[in-house]
């Protein structure tokens, strides 16, 4: 027996957690969307309701010692059936609740941030609809329910970041995130269609336990096509230019996304599936290759940018990378851990940069910088907390995530990627404090205190509680690390402690700190010229702040190959073979058709005769036959 | 003795069509005789309806009542029942006329009635003539077109061969078996069906049949005789006429008992013959009445893959094909009628704009032809479905597939009606349509019809079912 029945009690609490949001998001569309008023009030309340069931959950089953699971046969078509229900395990427990509180802060948050616009309703509405889809995913027991959702959060995503629609760049932005998750969403198609169709289960604990039909090639194949998905949900490379361009939707999307909703995605389907994909080494080692590749690119192109959002997209991809690598290394709590932290204090580093960003009006870190925000005292404790945590320094809880994730890196067999790992420890807190210091100590600064240049909204007391609740997270989260692993580790592999490890331990955070102090001498002390080592090398700055030229790579694949090459070639064949066919067949046709009509022009006497010679010869030739 | 009660819905036909056989002798009254025929066919409906349970056998064994019969009884006269409630603007007919064409519909409605029940090649022979005689008047009935005596006199002589090619094959069977009762052929028509003697009788005598149903190759009358009838009257072949046919194909076929595999390669060929034919002059058809007369043969050709199956589904698909056909059929003619000016023929550009002149009209009709282009979730579809299943089960899919080839043609024509009704707009003020409440409610009913036919058939299946199981071995 691979689970036991879902309780009443909690089977009723995780489908009401899950079923409100939609509930919220169906009534806020249909009757609140001009009462702005009404439609946040029900909206965070939905939030409210989800977050109390999520938490009486975790602490219900607090010690829980197999995973309950329960589910309703949705559809059936011969023999394969679709269900829904919900699995509750420590890992959908935990995510339940992570999900469930950022989306209630966030829209706690918002209600500030918001406030004013023309689309209020409409953007809790889109809210509603994205915890939602977000519920559904974490709480899946099978993949079908798994992509359903999957693909509900890609659209709520779209609609979010596309929410100033009436901005060309937004647009285009929710396009590309759309399209690009896409690309990857269809190569998790493929996988599970042939978990479907060759496995005979999408049983998400069958799989994980490996009571499926799979050879060791094909477990192989279905892995690396699901890994794709994961490639594409969380920004990993080659699909991780969406992100940045995402910024384009509020501030408080971007933390949404950025935390615990869209690209935790594809790291909670990744830890998931952990006991699928550790059946298959090639596909572990490949994912730990896209992780690493994506968190060091990620990294320095973080190391470049000027705009504040788009460093802590960079980061989040950097981050990513690093939860991919803990869990491809085998280091499954650790993987876990850093993904809950990480909702915390990147949450908190978003809301923060949303707080600067409404006073000034600027995303542009030196402008920032200039206009005075290290007066917002508040705001830049809060930030500089996050950073802090982003760095990985004691005692915040980006440490002790961090210590893990090196931990299980040190346990892999290629020491390649422990280092890689501490090289990527440094960068980040490079960039982060080359941010944090830019910001606290401008070259040039102007009059007047913050806000006062616009008469736009400054933060209210509501804002600030969110942001010092995160503050206090991701203060207190780290010391709960031990408990955190104990529980979350019932099924999940343990990550082997390597020789390295210890190494990996004390290297981590003098890594850090060394980053930190590069960071200083470059952009914090009085003699620094405020420009990275990487934008003095003229090239190796372009090629960063580029992208590596992905984008570039992108467009030459989509306008030449995809365009130019396969589209016209397709075009000119459709033109010239197909149509060509198509007309003579159909002109074929039809002279059938004149031929028959035309019949009906004769005299009786020839009708009669086809009549009868039908119906004897008929007689004849089945009588000689 | 002879059980009277059984007999009851066709006593109350009869003594509607005496009334309006009293009615032709006085004065013309167009409003009486209307409101008459309303009347007097719901409540022969009610009456047939009522009667849905009766079974027995009267007059000598030669008469059959059972619930294939009686089935078949009230879909003749629901399809009775509907031309009737077309008959508001009975303006194709001349008015002096309207008793005498009232008159024949209920002749021919009484014929078709024992036309179900006929279990006797005798009778089955006669009321297959009164249905005939009676529709062969019905198509002359037109008011002032000069067109239509050839196309009558074609219907007529055609009619007269395929009869005398019936009753040859009659002789025949008669002289094989010396009997004429079906309850005794059944039970030597499928261990001699090889001999030359009886399978010629059986296939000559299947001609007038294939003759009702506009089968090919005695189709040809169908296409000028829709064009140059009333359009009540095409409604009324195509509705209750055909239905009445499919009634003793099925009948007839069964008589076989599944042995017969000359038989089914004779069906084989006229029915993909017909549907080939029917689609493909259904083509380059622009009055709306011809093409669906071409449409109507080439769905005799699908009924007759049902019916050629021979095995339970295939009769229970030829019965619930011949149901949808009725309904469909119906609502292209209500259009039609509706469309129409004082009783004149239409193209499809006639209909242009027809979903802003009336919307729930326009929708009966888009779910009518997508129905008869067998697309989902319509009655037409469920029918489709039934009868190549049946084929499958036999083997058949190449028909199946041919028939495939045949729907896709078939799309193109039906979805030239719907681009008239639903995409072109009609140039300068076109006629209004008016729909009465009434209509309106019919209208919706069949809407209703077509949509849980296509949802919800298994009742519907489960009847035909029933119906049919008596007829095999």
């Amino acid at each position: 027996m691979l689970f036991q029945p879902v309780p009443e009690i909690s089977l009723y609490l995780a489908w009401t957690a899950a079923v409100v949001p939609l509930a919220a998001f169906g009534a806020i569309l249909v009757f609140f969307r001009r009462l702005p008023k009404t439609a946040a009030a029900i909206s965070v309340a939905a939030a409210a309701v989800s977050l109390i069931c999520a938490v009486c959950l975790l602490v219900r089953h607090w010690n829980m010692d197999a995973p309950l699971q329960s589910a309703v046969t949705w559809m059936a078509s011969g023999e394969f059936e679709i269900a829904v229900g919900v699995l509750l395990d420590p890992l959908s427990l935990v995510m339940l609740v992570i999900v469930a509180s950022i989306a209630f802060l966030v829209q706690v948050y918002s209600l500030g941030y918001m406030a004013g616009d023309a689309g209020y309703g409409r953007y809790f509405g889109f809210m509603s609809l994205f915890s939602w889809a977000m519920f559904g995913l974490v709480l899946a027991p099978n993949i079908v329910q798994v992509f359903i959702f999957w693909e509900l959060v890609g659209l709520s995503s779209y609609l979010l970041i596309g929410f100033w629609f009436e901005k060309f760049s937004a647009t285009r932005a929710g396009k590309k995130a759309f399209i690009m998750t896409r690309a990857g969403d269809t190569l998790f198609f493929w996988g599970w269609l042939i978990l479907l169709v060759w496995g005979g289960t999408l049983s998400i604990l069958e799989l994980n336990s490996g009571a499926h039909g799979l050879s060791s090639a094909m477990t192989t194949a279905a892995a690396l096509l699901v890994f794709g998905g994961i490639m594409g949900k969380s920004a990993q490379f080659p699909l991780m230019t969406w992100l940045p361009d995402a910024m384009e939707g509020p501030t408080p999307v971007s933390a949404l996304l950025h935390s615990a909703t869209m690209v935790a995605a594809g790291v909670f389907l990744m830890a998931r599936l952990f006991g699928f994909f550790s059946q298959s080494d090639l596909a572990m080692a490949a994912a730990m290759a896209v992780g690493t590749l994506s968190m060091l690119l990620s990294a320095t192109m973080a190391m470049v940018s000027r705009d504040i959002k788009q460093v802590w997209a960079y980061s989040t991809i950097s981050q990513l990378g690093f939860m991919i690598m803990a869990l491809a290394a085998g280091g499954y709590a650790a993987g876990i851990f850093h993904l809950t932290t990480h909702a915390g204090f990147k949450a908190l580093l978003f809301l923060c940069a949303g707080v600067l960003i409404h006073a000034h009006e600027t995303n542009d870190m030196f402008e920032l910088g200039r206009a005075g925000a290290r007066r917002m005292k508040a705001a830049m404790v809060c930030m500089t907390a996050g950073a802090l945590a982003l760095a990985g320094i004691w005692p915040f809880s980006g440490f002790f995530s961090k210590e893990a994730v090196m931990g299980a890196l040190a346990g892999a067999d290629n020491r390649l990627w422990l280092f890689c790992g501490l090289a990527g420890v440094f960068l980040t807190a490079h960039y982060t404090f080359r941010l944090i210091f830019i910001i606290l100590f401008p070259r040039t600064e102007a009059a007047g205190g913050p806000g006062a240049r616009h008469g736009s909204v400054s933060a209210n007391a509501v804002m600030y509680a969110v942001l010092g609740l995160l503050t206090v997270f991701t203060l207190a989260a780290g010391f709960f690390a031990q408990g955190f692993e104990d529980f979350i580790r019932i099924h999940g592999g343990h990550a082997q402690e390597g020789h390295l490890a210890s190494l990996a331990h004390i290297a981590s955070p003098v890594l850090a700190v060394a980053g930190i102090v590069a960071a200083w001498m470059q952009f914090g002390s009085n003699a620094s010229d405020q420009v990275g080592f990487a934008e003095k090398i003229g090239p190796v700055g372009r090629l960063f702040a580029r992208r590596w030229y992905l984008d570039h790579v992108y467009a030459w694949i989509t306008g030449r190959l995809l365009d130019r090459g396969i589209a016209e070639g397709c075009r000119r064949f459709e033109n010239k073979v197909i149509e060509g066919a198509l007309t003579m067949i159909t002109g074929g046709v039809v002279f059938f058709g004149r031929m028959a009509a035309g019949w009906q022009r004769a005299m009786i006497q020839p009708k009669l005769m086809a009549a009868f010679a039908v119906m004897f010869g008929l007689i004849l030739i089945l009588l000689v036959v | 003795m002879t059980d009277w009660i059984l007999f009851i819905p066709e006593l109350y036909t009869l003594a509607a069509a005496g009334v309006f056989f009293f009615f032709c002798l006085g004065r013309a009254r167009p409003g009486r005789d209307y409101a008459a025929a309303m009347v007097l066919s719901a409540a022969g409906l009610v009456l047939t309806v009522c009667s849905a349970g009766f079974e027995g056998l009267i007059f000598e064994g030669v008469y059959r009542v059972d619930l294939y019969s009686q089935v078949f009884k009230v879909l003749i006269y629901s399809g009775f029942f509907l031309v009737v409630c077309l008959c508001a603007d009975l303006s194709g007919v001349d008015e002096t006329r309207h008793s005498e064409f009232y008159l024949l519909l209920c002749l021919c409605t009484l014929a078709m009635m024992l036309l179900a029940s006929s279990v006797h090649l005798l009778t089955l022979y006669i009321s297959l003539e009164i249905s005939s005689y009676s529709l062969y008047v019905l198509v002359y009935l037109r008011r002032g077109s000069s067109q239509r005596v050839k196309p009558a006199f074609q219907y007529f002589v055609m009619g007269a061969a395929a009869s005398a090619v019936m009753l040859f094959g009659f002789a025949l069977v008669y002289g094989a078996f010396g009997s004429a009762h079906m309850a005794e052929l059944m039970h030597q028509v499928p261990a001699r069906i090889h001999e030359p003697l009886v399978f010629t009788g059986f296939v000559l005598s299947l001609s007038g049949f294939f003759f009702k149903l506009a089968v090919f190759p005695f189709h040809f009358w169908a296409p000028d005789a829709y064009e140059a009838a009333p359009h009540q009257v095409s409604a009324y072949i195509a509705t209750a006429s055909k239905v009445a046919a499919i009634a003793i194909l099925v009948r007839m076929i069964a008589l076989t008992g599944g042995q017969g595999d000359r038989v089914a390669w004779v069906l084989i060929f006229v029915s993909v013959a017909s549907m080939t034919a029917g689609n493909l002059a259904a083509l380059i058809q622009k009055d709306i009445k011809r093409l669906l007369a071409f449409s109507s043969v080439a769905h005799a050709g699908y009924v007759m893959i049902g019916i050629l199956s021979a095995n339970a589904m295939g009769y229970a698909g030829a019965v619930f094909y011949g149901l949808s056909l009725m309904v469909m059929k119906f609502v292209c003619f209500m259009v039609v009628v509706k469309a129409s000016d004082g009783g004149r023929n239409i193209d499809t550009e006639a209909l242009a704009g027809l979903h802003h002149r009336a919307p729930v009209l326009a929708l009966a009709l888009l779910l009518a032809l997508f129905g008869l282009a067998g697309i989902p979730p319509t009655i037409g579809f469920t029918a489709k479905l039934l009868v190549f299943r049946a084929a499958m089960d036999q083997g058949l899919l190449w028909l199946v597939i041919v028939a495939m080839f045949n729907v896709v043609i078939s799309l193109y024509y039906y979805l030239l009606v719907l681009k008239a009704a639903y995409y072109t707009e009609s140039e300068g003020r076109p006629r209004e349509v008016a729909l009465s409440v009434p209509l309106k409610c019919l209208a919706g009913a069949m809407i209703f019809l077509m949509v849980a036919g296509g949802l919800w058939p298994g009742y519907m299946i489960v009847l035909a079912e029933s119906m049919t199981a008596g007829l095999l071995p």
